[in-house]
């Protein structure tokens, strides 16, 4: 298989991160956009040759433009030409091209896929190498929908039947540009500390595992009496394999597990007790 | 084994066969509920064990092709790799219980993952990315309102392989490599992976009119031994007000196993400090 195949442009994004942080200060923070109607639209998409979906995406009432729909893009993506046309840059724009073109986070006014149209649509600006592969190879192909478009829909992707459908749910995905610009700064030199992961809820039972055992799960050491996981029948010696269907093979995977769940909500938490998988539910609660 | 390996390369795209760990015919499995969490760089990030080893941490990319895996996973995983960088996959299985059969990966030092692994952006360690060959043998729902993707397995739907195209200039992605591990060296990052647990306090809460009012000192726990008492109000920890479940969350946030913190309490008329080494539990 090609290499060309692979689509993904987090090499681009920390590029322009790590040349933006030098230039210039952080961009503002974008409202938040309008809630759109409630019901699920579907749309159409083409398989490509290279497996990649493609969709008939119109950006500020100019195209269609065929783009890819790529669930691994943190960001999305037109090349130059395309934001020249659109008007998304000026088309006397110079500055700011850089490497393959960059010219870093710009702003959509609308961008409309079928019956789906979103306002003001964080983009990047690029010639991405490997969509300017592929669309040399399978014709014009001009850019990629990624995160910040679907994460805002119940997204379901059904190649059977190459259809994609889009629910309006509520979500703001945020700025992904602004946010890896954000951790590049915070970032520390050197040796990091390992980062504190909280419970989101109180439990009251204590866990171990030796460094020697290599099995799945943890052992449970003590549940203290009244506490949630007493009352849902937890009990010390109990080996805990999963909380709300998340492995607990570390110390560190039961954290984070548990740091997921919010006070108040049944959960299930499979233990293995006398040789046997026990299906337990407990529902932690409001406490540290 | 050699001709083994040979057949499942040749049918690395058989029709999506899913079974549930403890398949009970009265309710058939359908759909299935698959934990994930964006990480920092706003990835869809899942779990898998293959051959029984990980849990590894791939992304749901259908920007790509097919599975694609470190070197370290394969070799972790003990994958057979071929000369042209494919190995079959005996077991693979996501956190959430589905299994998925005859599944190959292409093996390769991805510049992508290499680069966020070395800088840590991600927030977690990546060990590759799930691509099309394994996501388009099921209907996936994304709903990041939600805290479970669902994946129903299209029974009977076999997605046609990718085809090879002559897509020359598409690697140059790769040379920014050498690049990015520049970057990362210039600004000194070292990222840790590790995490640590939060230390444990042993108190139930209420939240009532802006207030933290403990409702339960769990016995036995480092709350019980440093004297908290029902009915305590939490008015301070160290210099931070406390008047939210929020603000406690925060207080205690970067607090691990072994850190003694002052709370400020109201118990009464009377306002008093205690101070708690945190313990080991949640």
């Amino acid at each position: 298989m090609n290499a060309a195949g692979k689509l993904i442009l987090v090499a681009g994004l920390i590029l322009s991160a790590a040349t933006v942080q030098a230039q210039t200060p952080p961009r503002e923070r974008k409202e938040p956009e309008k809630k759109l109607r409630e019901k699920p639209i579907t749309v159409p998409f083409e398989l490509l040759k290279s497996r990649h979906m493609a969709l008939q995406v119109k950006i500020n009432g100019k195209g269609p433009y065929r783009l890819i729909f790529d669930t691994g893009a943190p960001t999305n993506l037109i090349n130059t030409k395309l934001a020249k046309e659109a008007g998304v840059v000026k088309k006397e724009d110079k500055g700011g091209f850089g490497l393959f073109g960059m010219a870093g986070g710009k702003t959509i006014d609308t961008l409309e896929i079928g019956d789906v149209k979103l306002e003001k649509v964080q983009v990047m600006v690029m010639d991405h190498p490997t969509v300017t592969a592929i669309s040399n190879a399978l014709g014009p192909i001009d850019g990629i929908v990624g995160f910040p478009f679907f994460a805002r829909f119940k997204t379901t992707i059904d190649y059977q039947k190459k259809e994609l459908t889009f629910e309006p749910n509520g979500y703001e995905p945020g700025d992904a540009i602004q946010a890896l610009m954000d951790k590049m700064m915070s970032a520390q030199k050197g040796k990091q500390e390992p980062a504190i992961v909280a419970p989101a809820a109180l439990w009251g039972f204590g866990i171990d595992k030796d460094n020697s055992d290599e099995e799945p799960g943890v052992v449970v050491k003590d549940v203290l009496a009244g506490s949630p996981s007493a009352i849902g029948g937890l009990k010390a010696g109990d080996r805990l394999l999963t909380i709300d269907g998340r492995w607990t093979d570390t110390i560190g995977d039961t954290f984070t597990a548990v740091s997921l769940v919010r006070p108040g909500r049944a959960v299930t938490v499979i233990v293995k007790r006398n040789g046997k998988e026990v299906k337990l539910t407990v529902k932690p609660v409001k406490g540290a | 084994m050699r001709w083994r390996f040979a057949l499942a390369m040749c049918c690395g795209l058989l029709p999506a066969v899913a079974r549930a760990d403890d398949p009970k015919p009265a309710e058939k499995l359908t759909k299935f509920e698959i934990p994930y969490r964006l990480t920092d760089t706003k990835h869809v990030l899942v779990r898998v064990k293959i051959n029984g080893k990980g849990p590894f941490n791939l992304i749901l990319d259908t920007g790509a092709p097919a599975l694609f895996l470190t070197k370290q996973v394969a070799k972790k995983a003990d994958i057979e790799v071929d000369d042209k960088g494919w190995g079959a996959i005996g077991k693979f299985e996501f956190e959430g219980g589905l299994k998925v059969d005859k599944a190959r990966a292409h093996v390769t030092d991805i510049v992508q993952v290499d680069g966020m692994n070395g800088l840590g952006i991600a927030g977690v360690e990546l060990h590759g990315m799930i691509g099309y060959e394994v996501l388009a043998r099921f209907r996936i729902q994304y709903d990041f309102t939600a805290d479970k993707l669902l994946f129903e397995p299209l029974v009977g739907f076999t997605p046609p392989p990718p085809e090879k195209i002559d897509a020359k200039g598409g690697d140059d992605i790769q040379t920014m490599g050498p690049l990015v591990k520049m970057i990362s060296a210039l600004l000194g990052i070292k990222p840790n992976f590790e995490i640590a647990p939060r230390g444990f306090v042993g108190i139930e809460f209420d939240e009532v009119d802006g207030a933290v009012v403990i409702k339960k000192v769990l016995s036995g726990s480092p709350a019980e031994k440093a004297g908290f008492k029902t009915g305590d109000t939490i008015a301070e920890i160290k210099a931070y007000t406390i008047e939210s479940g929020k603000d406690l969350a925060k207080a205690l946030a970067k607090a691990g196993v072994g850190t003694k913190l002052r709370f400020t309490i109201k118990r009464g008329d009377k306002t008093e400090e205690i101070t708690i080494e945190l313990g080991k539990g949640l």
